[in-house]
C-alpha cells in the first residue's frame, strides 16, 4: 500500500520503533554525583548567563546609541535639510516673478540688485540642500530618480528665467506691464518649477521624513526586543543566583552566603538599571523626533509654501491671463498653511483675522457648525499640539504675522482689482521688502518657533545619549563585580573538598 | 521544596522586568495595509473613465491605479467594491473597505478622519461646453450663462462666489451624468468640475463636446487610507513615484483619456504627506 493512500490505514500499522537515542542521562549523572562537581556546574551556569546578561545589554545599548546617532547626527539633519530644498526653490520663482514686475524701477521694495543677490543664495541653499538630499537617499532608486530631476530641472529653469530677464531689459519695461514674450518664457519657467521641480522637492522632503521615521521605528523595535532579552537573561542570572544560594544552604548548612546575596542583589541592580536607562534614552529620542524634527519639519514647510503664495501674488499681478487661477492657487495654499473652511478669499481673510484675537483657543469644531473641522493645517491644530509648554507666545507671533499677511493681500488685490496697479505693486513690494516687510516680519516669527523645536530636537538627543552615557563603563565593571562576586562565594566552599 | 521558592523568585523577576520592558514594545506594533495580504478597495461603479461597472467588472483609470499600488505593495488579493462619494469616510472608517481609490479630493476636513496617500493626480475644475458653442473661451465668459453642478458639489460656486461671476442660472442635477445630458440637449450652457471627471464622459462621445481648458482650481485625487496607517501612506507614495517614472501613469492617462483634448500633466504630483 502506498504511503499517504489513506490515513486510517496509515493509522493501522504498528509505529516504527523509536531510533535508539544515545541515552546521555547516566553519564551526566555520573559526573554529577559529587557535590563539588555539582557546585562547580551550578557556579559555571551562574557566571555564563551573568557573562550572557553583560552581552545582551551590551548589544541592546549599543542598538540605543546607534538609533540615537542616526536620528541626531545623520538622517535627522539631512531631512532637514532636504527640507529646505523647496523652500530655496519656491523663493527663486517669487524672486523672478518680483524682478519681472519691477520692470525698470529698479529700487522698489527693497531694489533689484538685493533680489538678484537673494536669487543666488537660493540657488547655492538648493545645491545645497539636493546634496544632503542625495546622500541620504543614496541606493533608493526612486528617490535617486527624483533628485537627478530637481537637479537637472534647475539648470533649465536658471536658462529660462534669464531669458525671461533678459527679455524684459531690453524691452524696458515699466513696472507692472511685462513684456509679453518675457511673460511667455517667464510662464514655462513656473510651468517647470510648479509641475516638475517643487512637486519633487517637497517629494523628497517627504521622503526623508520617512526614512527619518522607518529608522527611527526598526530601531525602537529592535531595542524594545534586546530589552526583553536583558529582562529575560536578567531573571535567569538571578533564578541561577539564587539556586546557587539554596544548595550552598542545603548542603553546607550555612543560612547566608553574604557574596552571593550581594550578587544577586547586583544582577537584579544591573538589569533594572539598564531597562530604566534604555526606557528613558527612548522616551527621550521618541521626544526629539516628534516634538522637535517632525514639528520643526512641519514649520519648514509652512515658510516654504507662504513663500510660494507670497510669489503667486507677484504671478497675480504680472499675469492678467492667468490671475483668476494665480488667486485660486494662492487661496488654495494659504489653506495648506493655515485652514479655516472658506470657499472664498474674502471669508479666508475674515476667519484668518479672527484667530490671532482668539488665540490661545484656536476656532475648532463647535455646536453652532457641525461641519466646521477646525483651524487645520500646518499651523493650526497641530503645531499648537506640539507646542513646547511656556512658548504659547511663540506661536501667537506666526498667527498674528500670518493675519497681518493676509490684511496686506487683501488691499493688494483691492487695488488691483479698482485698477490701480501702481498701488498694488507697491504693496506687493512693500510685502516682500527685507527689512520691515510683513513677509519677512512672518518668517523671522516662523524661524524664532522653528528654532525652539530644533532646540527641543537637539536636547532630546542630548539627553538620550546621556542616559546611556554611564553605562559604557558601568556595565562592564558591574558585570566583572558580578563575576567575581559569584567566584568569592563558591570559592572556599570548594576549598573544603581539596 | 525550595523549587517552589527558585520558581517563585523566576516569576517575580520576569514580571517586574515585562513590566518596565512593556512601554517599549508597544510603541511599535501597529497594524498597517503593508503587512496585509488582501485587500479591500472601494472604487466608483459610475464615473465614466475613472471608476464605472461594466457588465459587472469594474474599469477605469482608478482602478488600475489601485491595481498598480496593490501591486507594488506585494499584494495579490485585491477585492474591488464600488463606493459612492458619501459612503467613501464611512466605509473607509467602518473597515469595510481598506483603500478608496475614488476621485476622492483631499482636503484639510476630511484629513481628520482618513490618512491620504498621493495624490496620485492632480485634476483641475474646468469647464466642458457643446462642441459647437464658440463664445466661451474662459471661466470669465460664463457671465450671463447656465451652468450645471452635481448635487452635493460646490464647482459652480467658485465660479460664482470665488471668482464673482454672474451666470444666468445655476442649475443642480442628481449627477454629473445628468448634467452632460442637459449640456447634450441644451438645456445648459456649460458644465464645471473635475476635468477629469469631464474627460471621462467626454471620451465616450469625444466630438459632441470640448473642454474650455483654463483649469482654475486643484483637485487632489487621493488614495484614502485607514486613519493614522503612516506606514501605508508612506508606501502608496513610493508606488506613485515609481507609477510616474516608468512611465505607466502617462500610459493610463493616454489610455482612458487620450481621445479628448485634455491636456494631462505627466510628472509625479506633490504629495500631502502622512502625518
Amino acid at each position: 500500500m502506498p504511503p499517504n493512500s489513506d490515513p486510517a490505514a496509515g493509522r493501522a500499522e504498528p509505529d516504527p520503533p523509536p531510533a535508539r537515542l544515545r541515552s546521555w542521562g547516566p553519564r551526566l549523572r555520573g559526573s554529577m554525583r559529587t557535590t563539588p562537581a555539582r557546585l562547580r556546574a551550578l557556579t559555571l551556569l551562574c557566571l555564563l548567563i551573568i557573562a550572557g546578561l553583560f552581552g545582551s545589554a551590551t548589544v541592546t545599548l549599543n542598538q540605543a546609541r546607534d538609533g540615537l546617532t542616526v536620528l541626531g547626527r545623520d538622517a535627522g539633519p539631512q531631512a532637514m535639510a532636504t527640507t529646505e530644498l523647496y523652500l530655496a526653490l519656491a523663493d527663486m520663482d517669487a524672486v523672478v516673478a518680483d524682478v519681472l514686475l519691477m520692470g525698470t524701477d529698479h529700487d522698489l521694495g527693497s531694489g533689484r540688485d538685493e533680489a538678484l543677490a537673494q536669487y543666488d543664495a537660493s540657488r547655492a541653499r538648493a545645491n545645497e540642500a539636493l546634496l544632503q538630499a542625495a546622500s541620504l537617499t543614496e541606493g533608493d532608486t526612486v528617490e535617486e530618480f527624483n533628485v537627478q530631476a530637481v537637479l537637472d530641472g534647475m539648470g533649465t529653469y536658471d536658462q529660462k528665467v534669464g531669458e525671461a530677464r533678459l527679455l524684459n531689459d531690453e524691452a524696458q519695461a515699466p513696472p507692472g506691464d511685462v513684456d509679453p514674450r518675457a511673460l511667455e518664457v517667464y510662464r514655462e519657467a513656473t510651468r517647470l518649477m510648479h509641475t516638475e521641480l517643487l512637486p519633487k522637492a517637497f517629494n523628497l522632503g517627504l521622503d526623508s521624513s520617512a526614512i527619518v521615521r522607518a529608522n527611527h521605528e526598526a530601531g525602537r523595535s529592535s531595542v524594545a526586543l534586546g530589552l526583553v532579552w536583558v529582562g529575560v537573561v536578567g531573571a535567569a542570572a538571578v533564578t541561577a543566583l539564587i539556586g546557587l544560594q539554596l544548595y550552598l544552604r542545603v548542603r553546607f548548612r550555612r543560612r547566608f552566603n553574604a557574596p552571593l546575596l550581594a550578587a544577586t542583589a547586583g544582577t537584579v541592580a544591573l538589569t533594572l538599571g539598564v531597562v530604566l536607562a534604555l526606557n528613558s534614552s527612548g522616551a527621550h529620542q521618541s521626544g526629539a523626533r516628534d516634538e522637535g524634527l517632525d514639528a520643526a519639519m512641519a514649520l519648514a514647510r509652512a515658510g516654504a509654501i507662504a513663500t510660494d503664495m507670497q510669489a503667486d501674488q507677484s504671478r497675480y499681478l504680472l499675469d492678467d491671463d492667468f490671475a483668476d487661477n494665480y488667486q485660486q492657487v494662492y487661496l488654495e495654499r494659504a489653506q495648506q498653511v493655515l485652514f479655516r473652511p472658506a470657499s472664498t478669499l474674502t471669508d479666508y481673510y475674515e476667519a484668518i483675522g479672527e484667530i490671532p484675537d482668539a488665540y490661545p483657543d484656536l476656532p475648532g469644531p463647535d455646536s453652532t457648525d457641525p461641519r466646521d473641522p477646525g483651524t487645520l493645517g500646518y499651523l493650526g491644530q497641530s503645531a499648537q499640539a506640539s507646542l513646547l509648554s511656556g512658548r504659547e507666545d511663540a506661536l501667537a507671533e506666526v498667527l498674528s504675522a500670518y493675519s497681518a499677511l493676509q490684511e496686506e493681500d487683501q488691499r493688494m488685490r483691492a487695488a488691483a482689482e479698482r485698477g490701480d496697479t501702481a498701488a498694488a505693486i507697491d504693496i506687493r513690494m512693500g510685502v516682500a521688502h527685507a527689512d520691515d516687510g510683513v513677509f519677512t516680519a512672518y518668517t523671522d516669527a516662523l524661524d524664532g518657533l522653528t528654532d525652539l523645536h530644533r532646540e527641543e530636537f537637539t536636547t532630546g538627543i542630548r539627553r538620550g545619549d546621556a542616559a546611556l552615557s554611564h553605562w559604557s563603563w558601568g556595565l562592564p565593571l558591574g558585570s566583572l563585580v558580578l563575576l567575581a562576586l559569584v567566584v568569592a562565594g563558591v570559592r572556599p566552599r570548594l576549598a573544603e573538598y581539596r | 521544596m525550595w523549587f517552589r521558592h527558585r520558581r517563585g523568585a523566576a516569576a517575580a523577576a520576569l514580571g517586574a522586568v515585562a513590566v518596565m520592558a512593556l512601554p517599549a514594545c508597544s510603541a511599535e506594533g501597529e497594524e498597517s495595509l503593508v503587512d496585509a495580504t488582501s485587500l479591500t478597495v472601494g472604487v466608483k461603479e459610475d464615473q465614466p473613465g475613472l471608476g464605472l461597472d461594466v457588465d459587472g467588472e469594474l474599469v477605469g483609470f482608478d482602478v488600475d491605479v489601485a491595481a498598480y499600488i496593490a501591486g507594488h505593495m506585494g499584494i495579490d488579493d485585491v477585492r474591488l467594491v464600488g463606493v459612492t462619494s458619501a459612503e467613501r469616510e464611512e466605509k473607509l472608517i467602518s473597515g469595510e473597505v481598506d483603500m478608496v481609490v475614488a476621485t476622492y479630493s483631499i482636503t484639510p476636513a476630511r484629513r481628520t478622519e482618513v490618512t491620504f496617500g498621493g495624490p496620485y493626480y492632480v485634476a483641475k475644475q474646468d469647464i466642458l461646453v457643446r462642441a459647437d458653442e464658440t463664445g466661451v473661451e474662459g471661466v470669465r465668459d460664463l457671465e450671463g450663462r447656465s451652468v450645471c453642478q452635481g448635487a452635493g458639489s460646490n464647482s459652480a460656486t467658485r465660479i460664482t462666489e470665488g471668482l464673482g461671476i454672474e451666470v444666468r442660472e445655476l442649475q443642480e442635477a442628481e449627477t454629473y451624468s445628468a448634467c452632460i445630458e442637459r449640456l447634450s440637449e441644451g438645456s445648459v450652457d456649460a458644465v464645471s468640475t473635475d476635468n477629469l471627471i469631464l474627460a471621462g464622459f467626454l471620451a465616450e462621445d469625444p466630438d459632441a463636446f470640448r473642454f474650455v481648458n483654463n483649469p482654475f482650481t486643484d483637485e487632489k485625487y487621493g488614495v484614502g487610507l485607514p486613519y493614522g496607517d503612516v506606514a501605508a501612506c508612506e508606501a502608496v507614495n513610493k508606488a506613485v513615484s515609481e507609477m510616474y517614472q516608468d512611465g505607466t501613469a502617462v500610459g493610463l492617462l493616454e489610455e482612458w483619456f487620450g481621445e479628448t483634448d485634455l491636456e494631462v500633466v505627466r510628472s509625479v504630483p506633490q504629495f500631502e504627506g502622512c502625518a
